[in-house]
């Protein structure tokens, strides 16, 4: 079990020795089904800090953005900034690692095991509630949620309403960390891909009118990007509102960039877009969820990143995420890769 | 009578070998059908999957990414980084319900001119009755 006094201890404790800048974790914030994440600076703010199954964010987006203010700073606070992890942000840290974005030195991973549990999806308990606003919610021995409204209060297993990658994970504890807590039990769902077989299932026809169906509806805001711990790069080739552009980028280098894709939201720029995300997020992507929980228009994006993280295991073996020292999916080889699809 | 549908490839051939046995295909006078368009890359490990999805919003109604065989490798390695990558599009481009017949993967040295003509009859022979590819075409 995770015990929430022993983490506030150790907050307070590395927060008073100085040894983090500050600690990035979850608090309660005004909705009840979500926590919201809490930058804590001071040891008198630790209280606020939670730690339950609605702490679905994955924290480590802010990481990124931590680089970027290092980078501008002149006198840098070279301290590392102490964060939380489940079990799968953990693995997102291990991807920045592998691919030399921050150092160990720049993070001081606090690590949460989900244990037999996982996370909320908050989409799943609004189907429940039919429409009806949740004011309190309480958990009851880890395995029922029970959520007040304001005319009735509902008791729901758990199991129901976790998300689905938590009902598919492999590894609910970090992989990789500092100060850990809860147990290193590893789960092993007999069918790790199951949800993907609702759409692996259909024909060739039928797959083509789910996605043309789901991903025309997409308005190109970029929620999924933002949110991406992966998507850090400062020149996104999808939009090429965002060049890196410096004093000496000259008129004609600007107007020269190729626009790959185009900005308008139609479904062949936007089969474009998607297709272009999975694969950069192949052998990358550590299966958080974030850019499915942010789609504003319910775009079921985690069915693409999640099809490439089973084609990867089932064609090269590669998991992401589980050793900061593996080469990349993309960026190594073996002799004995299939290639009975090659003439 | 209604024309015939003549499919268009775009083939990302190598510099190295894939494109010197198209030229020896041409320099030999062997016949094959004209509905391809060949483009020299350096390596077929330099073929961006961006180049694969933009060929296909360009209209393409096929798509060929060829290389030397693996071990012929001008740069050594950039083969077999392209079979995993193409490997990925490949399992992508299915599972969003595109035909796979519409793309292809092979592997032609420069000695092989006879290998890539019939690699394009039999992938135009492929596409004709699959039709014109619209699902990702741009309307404009």
């Amino acid at each position: 079990m995770v015990n929430l006094e022993e983490i506030k201890k150790e907050a307070k404790k590395i927060l008073e020795e100085g040894k983090v800048k500050y600690i990035i974790g979850y608090a309660k914030s005004s909705k009840a089904l979500m926590a919201a994440p809490a930058f804590v600076k001071k040891p008198e703010d630790i209280d606020k800090l939670i730690w339950d199954p609605t702490c679905f964010q994955n924290l480590v987006k802010f990481l990124l953005d931590e680089k970027r203010k290092k980078a501008r700073e002149k006198e840098p606070d070279t301290r590392p900034v102490g964060i939380f992890v489940k079990g799968c942000d953990s693995r997102a840290i291990n991807v920045l690692l592998q691919e030399k974005f921050i150092t160990r030195e720049d993070v001081y991973i606090m690590g949460l095991s989900c244990e037999d549990l996982g996370v909320l999806d908050e989409k799943k308990i609004f189907k429940k509630l039919k429409g009806e606003k949740p004011e309190k919610i309480e958990f009851d021995q880890r395995k029922n949620i029970v959520i007040s409204t304001k005319e009735k209060t509902i008791k729901i297993p758990l199991k129901e309403i976790l998300a689905e990658r938590c009902l598919e994970c492999t590894s609910s504890f970090p992989v990789i960390s500092d100060v850990f807590w809860g147990d290193r039990n590893n789960r092993s769902p007999k069918e790790p891909f199951k949800s993907l077989e609702q759409i692996e299932s259909l024909s060739q026809e039928e797959k083509w009118d789910f996605w043309q169906q789901q991903l025309s509806k997409c308005i190109r805001c970029y929620a999924c990007r933002s949110v991406c711990p992966m998507c850090y790069c400062d020149e996104c080739v999808v939009d090429s509102i965002n060049l890196a552009i410096t004093a000496d980028t000259t008129a004609e280098e600007k107007a020269q960039k190729i626009k790959w894709i185009e900005k308008s939201p139609e479904s062949s720029e936007n089969f474009g877009y998607h297709l272009v995300r999975a694969m950069h997020l192949a052998g990358r992507c550590i299966d958080c969820s974030e850019c499915e929980r942010v789609c504003p228009v319910d775009i079921p994006i985690r069915f693409l990143n999640k099809k490439l993280e089973k084609v990867a295991k089932e064609l090269f073996d590669y998991k992401a995420g589980l050793d900061p020292e593996q080469p990349s999916l993309v960026s190594s080889f073996k002799d004995e890769d299939p290639e009975d699809f090659i003439r | 009578m209604a024309e015939e549908f003549e499919p268009k490839i775009i083939a990302f051939l190598c510099k190295w070998c894939s494109s010197a046995g198209s030229d020896l295909a041409g320099v030999s006078r062997m016949k094959y059908p004209p509905n391809v368009v060949p483009i020299t890359v350096m390596c077929s490990g330099s073929v961006s999957p961006l180049y694969i999805f933009n060929a296909f919003q360009k209209g393409a109604d096929g798509v060929l990414v060829s290389g030397c065989h693996p071990g012929d490798c001008h740069y050594i390695q950039g083969n077999f980084y392209a079979r995993r990558r193409i490997a990925l599009v490949k399992e992508l481009i299915e599972y969003i319900g595109l035909e796979p017949q519409r793309f292809k993967m092979s592997w032609v040295s420069a000695a092989e001119g006879k290998k890539y003509t019939q690699i394009i009859q039999d992938f135009v022979q492929e596409l004709k009755p699959l039709g014109p590819q619209k699902k990702l075409r741009r309307e404009k």
